[in-house]
């Protein structure tokens, strides 16, 4: 185990809140064909109160701070914020489209000792790119944004989402990244991550094209290994939780709100009415996510995948109860080792509905709490 | 002859953050990740860059962990030198001042 | 026509119109120009460009009319005819290749769909704060761009020149437009419920007052772009303002030109939602 996941599962058993995702806006410059966030400003938190959002994530221990949107560079204080993150010692990770990153904003975000720049890029190829974001040059101000930051020695990943328009651009992609120096990593939904850190993005490429993003060895390392049949789950399993979500992860809107991840709309506070721990540690919604073991889920705790699945409880929530399955979940655990899951076999099915090609929704966190003007009756003098 | 004064700083490259009486720190630039034991945590701590580590050592290590201040002192220049080595303290013969406006994590 | 034609879908206001020429460096023109208010929507209206060989734009005063018992619309001026037709929503524009034609004949059709629809286009700054719209406007020189130049980085500038304003959920909501004034800078893409509009005056310290109803009137009519001099629109636009300013809370904002004039705004909460005198003016 290395030191990094050892510090992962320590802050998980303690329920620290080691990492956090902070969108500090939903506005964005992109219009991507596959997003379905509404990019309006419904009362963003000001300068001030995310400044004080930061210091008390400082002070519950929040280690990795993820700021990410939206297109965070549309906030005019993003510096001001980042520099106030980074006096509070956070690691700091950025995602963005960098679209608005020239060499003076690489040369700040190098002084100001950024940990790493997630960027994302759909395809090698320009038009493939700039049609998704609906951004004319985007690809070739995101890619000349690349070349500013590693200039700076800045640790950049591209990230690559895959949906139909795109699928069979991995590959050129993976090339791409390798020639300008930078990490790749394919839409993490797929690519099972170890913070338990999820992208904003849900979407599935047809079943078939699944199967050959699964099997391939330059996207997942060892395919066999990948690929096994999934084993037997011990009792340890069974007395497992699943993800880091509200054990040592959460997700803070632009308006405040607290969610156990970007993926798990289910509100558990506003920052602007609560102090951040107090929602983290009384929330009765964070210790619900919290309480749920393997044995717990009601489909799922019978499913010879449970030991190895990536079943995300917030996709599971969206889908109903956040004990039962995600059926996104489902499919990848059957594609990818060709077993059938609890889920489908209780519906009937030897292999997944088909679903040729269609994105899930994006997730949309609206504010909660949108205040309404105080109208108050005028009196009229007779 | 006057000892020769060491002072220390923290790299304005790195994060850091205590975890259950642990620090947890990581120096950007090469993503090196290192846990400190409590005495190398309040070194970090006390790394302001104006005081110097002999006082460091005597005021902060000596009193709160009861160890000989020679053996506290060898360790502490071991260590010192262990991080200075990852970027992640700044060493000289000078106060110090670039990590003046940060917080004590 | 030569060559085949290429579209690119513009929305503002939420309102996307398909924009086609024939000629690729005109394309990448108008893409460039309205980045961020590309869309992928089903396009509701056409407007198809025929390019003529370069000219200057001219500062003469713009044509809008139709004639007699026809419905289509004729737009023009020294730099560029167009011809719309509201029935069937297409038009055919024929103008040289600069962008300063483009903005204004997209600018002439969008107040046209917009008068028709309740609402407006205003000389006007727009910014949203706390999730509310709030509109600057008045004469040039008011105060419009260093209302914008003075708003703080947390505050979403929808633009420093031309308000974009239509009826909506009880109320009306401000769209960003790509119209750039001196800022020289698209505002953003962005739409939220109009919370005040503010006439801008510039003195020796921050004040709100209370704009009588007619004064109100008047002066919104006065900075409404409508360029049509047609019986039944300016019928319709009088109606509008009338509904807005009985909508919508109109303060005359009298300004010191520091930051300190967007706490004003930040705090600005109407004491009632319509702008009724204290005492009526006929007394």
């Amino acid at each position: 185990m290395s030191l990094m996941s050892e510090v992962g599962q320590k802050a998980f058993d303690l329920g620290v809140p080691i990492a956090v995702h902070l969108d500090v806006t939903y506005r964005c410059n992109e219009r991507c064909v596959h997003c379905y966030l509404d990019h309006d400003d419904h009362g963003e938190m000001t300068t001030s109160e995310i400044k004080g959002v930061l210091d008390q994530l400082a002070e519950a221990g929040v280690f990795f701070l993820t700021f990410s949107g939206g297109e965070v560079f549309l906030r005019r204080d993003f510096f001001e914020l980042v520099e106030h993150a980074r006096r509070l010692m956070f690691n700091v990770k950025i995602k963005t489209n960098a679209v608005m990153i020239h060499e003076a904003e690489a040369r700040r975000l190098r002084e100001l000792g950024i940990d790493t720049i997630q960027i994302s890029v759909y395809s090698h190829r320009a038009e493939v790119h700039d049609a998704i974001t609906k951004l004319p040059h985007s690809f070739e101000r995101t890619i000349n944004a690349i070349r500013f930051l590693r200039e700076q020695g800045l640790r950049v990943t591209i990230a690559n989402v895959l949906m139909t328009a795109n699928s069979s651009d991995h590959a050129g992609v993976q090339k791409l990244a390798a020639e300008l120096d930078v990490h790749y990593t394919l839409d993490p939904t797929i690519t099972p991550m170890m913070d338990g850190d999820t992208s904003v993005l849900s979407l599935r490429i047809p079943g078939e094209e699944l199967t050959e993003v699964f099997h391939n060895p330059a996207l997942v390392g060892n395919q066999e290994e990948f690929c096994a049949p999934p084993k037997p789950p011990s009792e340890q399993d069974l007395e497992g939780y699943s993800c880091s979500a509200g054990h040592s992860f959460c997700y803070i809107s632009p308006y405040g709100d607290v969610f156990p991840c970007v993926q798990f709309p289910l509100p558990t506070g506003n920052i602007r009415q609560q102090k951040f721990l107090d929602i983290w540690n009384h929330s009765p919604e964070m210790k619900e996510v919290r309480s749920i073991q393997a044995k717990d889920l009601t489909t799922c705790s019978s499913c010879s995948h449970v030991s190895s699945c990536t079943r995300c409880p917030g996709l599971a929530y969206m889908e109903g109860s956040m004990r039962g399955p995600s059926t996104a979940d489902c499919e990848k655990s059957f594609y990818r080792t060709g077993v059938p899951t609890a889920n489908m076999l209780q519906q009937g099915l030897s292999k997944p509905r088909s679903t040729s090609g269609n994105t899930v929704p994006l997730i949309q966190i609206r504010p909660l709490q949108i205040q309404p003007i105080e109208v108050q009756p005028v009196e009229i003098p007779a | 002859m006057p000892e020769r004064c060491t002072y220390i700083a923290r790299s304005t490259a790195i994060a850091a953050r205590a975890l259950a009486g642990e620090m947890m720190v990581m120096n950007s630039t090469d993503s090196t990740f290192f846990t400190l034991n409590e005495v190398a945590t309040a070194i970090f701590q006390a790394a302001d860059g104006r005081t110097p580590l002999r006082d460091i050592v005597r005021d902060r290590i000596c009193e709160q962990f009861d160890v000989d201040i020679e053996q506290a002192q060898t360790d502490a220049e071991q260590f010192v030198a262990e991080l200075s080595g990852h970027g992640i303290l700044l060493v000289s013969s000078q106060p110090l001042s670039s990590d003046s406006t940060r917080e004590t994590p | 026509m030569a060559g085949s034609q290429k579209t690119a879908c513009v929305e503002i206001g939420g309102i996307p119109i398909a924009l086609s020429t024939s000629d690729d460096r005109f394309l990448d023109l108008l893409r460039h120009r309205y980045e961020g208010f590309l869309s992928a929507s089903p396009p509701e209206f056409e407007l198809e460009f025929d390019l003529t060989p370069a000219g200057s734009v001219s500062d003469d005063d713009v044509r809008v009319r139709r004639n007699d018992g026809d419905d289509e619309w004729i737009i023009e001026r020294g730099d560029f005819h167009a011809r719309w037709d509201p029935r069937t929503g297409r038009g055919r524009v024929r103008q040289n290749a600069n962008p300063y034609s483009l903005d204004s004949v997209l600018r002439i059709l969008h107040s046209l769909i917009l008068a028709e629809r309740g609402g407006f286009l205003l000389h006007a700054a727009s910014a949203i704060c706390n999730g509310r719209a709030y509109l600057f406007s008045g004469v040039s020189g008011a105060g419009k761009t260093t209302m914008t130049r003075l708003a703080p980085p947390d505050i979403t500038l929808l633009t420093d020149e031309i308000s974009y304003v239509r009826p909506g959920g009880g109320g009306y909501s401000a769209f960003g437009t790509p119209f750039a004034g001196e800022l020289a800078r698209a505002g953003e893409n962005c739409t939220a419920p109009v919370s005040a509009l503010f006439f801008l005056e510039q003195g020796p310290e921050n004040r709100v007052d209370v704009l009588p109803c007619a004064e109100a009137v008047r002066r919104l009519m006065r900075n409404m772009l409508f360029f049509a001099a047609d019986p039944g629109l300016v019928e319709r636009l009088f109606a509008t303002a009338c509904d807005f300013v009985d909508t919508v809370p109109i303060r005359l904002l009298t300004f010191y030109p520091d930051a300190s004039v967007w706490d004003v705004v930040r705090n600005f909460a109407p004491d009632f939602n319509r702008n009724i005198q204290g005492v009526p003016e006929h007394a």
